[in-house]
């Protein structure tokens, strides 16, 4: 994923002035500085500060970024940065202030390594998923509904026999994990 | 659990944690791209005493002092508690506009020696758009917050 052609793309057209490519950069990636917002437990005021600013600096860094494929690791590391800062110097801050893991703030931190493989497999996921043909999304986002859906409802909605759920379902996760963007995480033993 | 009862509950994790966004996290996010900048240099930041590590965390008294940089001129800033004095170098008058992130402009005037005050500090993300009083391309910083 770090190598991500998608990525470089994105990146590229979004510095060119495409407000589209910028769109989905954000809905790929925010998820990612949001869960590094809640892994510091800022509250909501400061998570949206955090969010903010991370965004503005990519804006401006755009033309700088050297190599766009580490565009994830970056925003995770200013991210990781600015929950420090907004922890350390914020005017709301917590009389009881638990010790945080500055290595965090390096980019070196384990758990911060850990969001952000975690954040490239879902962002891949949900790539790979959102380009399935419709009766699969269809199918799936049933399927991963929660709670879940009983099979006679799916089978009701769908217009699909409850007896060929079970074989769509196999040949939808299927097409899921042969999907590009996957079969890359696949490579490197990202995904199962 | 088979394989794929596995990739299944990735997929729902992948599309809840997608999901657990707030619209307006989202919102502006995607705001943030009106800002950008084609027709000015960018002064980076370059030193900023509040990011120092915790051991050496300047005394609580004394302002927060922020440096840019740009090829061209660098901007020195203090931070205090009621305002923001600056510093131009090479020094010179001007003219800088503080934008906020919000959509607020303010101008202030830089006088013959290259220095500006903004009070109060501005709310929020802001960053100066600097014009030189003899033309020439306009530096704009990094966004901060004060």
């Amino acid at each position: 994923m770090r190598d991500d052609p998608t990525v470089i793309a994105l990146v590229q057209r979004a510095n060119d002035g495409d407000a589209a490519a910028w769109d989905e950069l954000v809905e790929r990636y925010a998820p990612l500085v949001w869960s590094i917002c809640r892994r510091y437990r800022l509250d909501r005021p400061d998570a949206d500060d955090v969010g903010q600013g991370v965004w503005l600096r990519l804006v401006e860094q755009l033309p700088l970024l050297r190599d766009p494929a580490a565009l994830p690791g970056w925003l995770a590391t200013t991210t990781a940065r600015e929950c420090l800062r907004v922890r350390r110097t914020g005017q709301r801050r917590q009389v009881h202030e638990k010790p945080l893991d500055e290595t965090v703030a390096s980019g070196q931190s384990p758990v911060l390594e850990q969001e952000l493989l975690a954040a490239e497999r879902d962002a891949a996921l949900r790539t790979a998923f959102a380009a399935l043909p419709e009766q699969c999304r269809r199918l799936l986002s049933l399927l991963i509904a929660d709670p879940p859906v009983p099979y006679a409802d799916i089978s009701a909605s769908l217009g699909m026999a409850v007896g060929s759920i079970g074989p769509s379902r196999a040949r939808c996760l299927d097409a899921l994990r042969r999907s590009p963007q996957l079969s890359a995480l696949s490579d490197r033993g990202g995904v199962r | 659990m088979s394989d794929d009862d596995r990739l299944l509950a990735d997929l729902g994790a992948a599309v809840r944690r997608a999901q657990e966004v707030p619209p307006e996290f989202l919102a502006t996010a995607r705001a943030s791209y009106a800002w950008r900048t084609v027709d000015a240099d960018l002064a980076a930041l370059t030193y900023d005493s509040a990011a120092q590590p915790a051991t050496t965390r300047a005394p609580a008294a004394g302002p927060r002092a922020l440096t840019f940089a740009s090829a061209d001129l660098v901007v020195e800033l203090e931070v205090g508690p009621d305002g923001c004095q600056g510093q131009l170098v090479p020094p010179g008058p001007g003219r800088i506009e503080v934008h906020t992130a919000g959509g607020e402009v303010s101008v202030v005037e830089v006088d013959d020696v290259g220095y500006f005050a903004i009070r109060p500090v501005p709310a929020g993300w802001f960053r100066l758009r600097c014009r030189p009083a003899g033309g020439g391309t306009e530096v704009v910083t990094s966004w901060v917050v004060g």
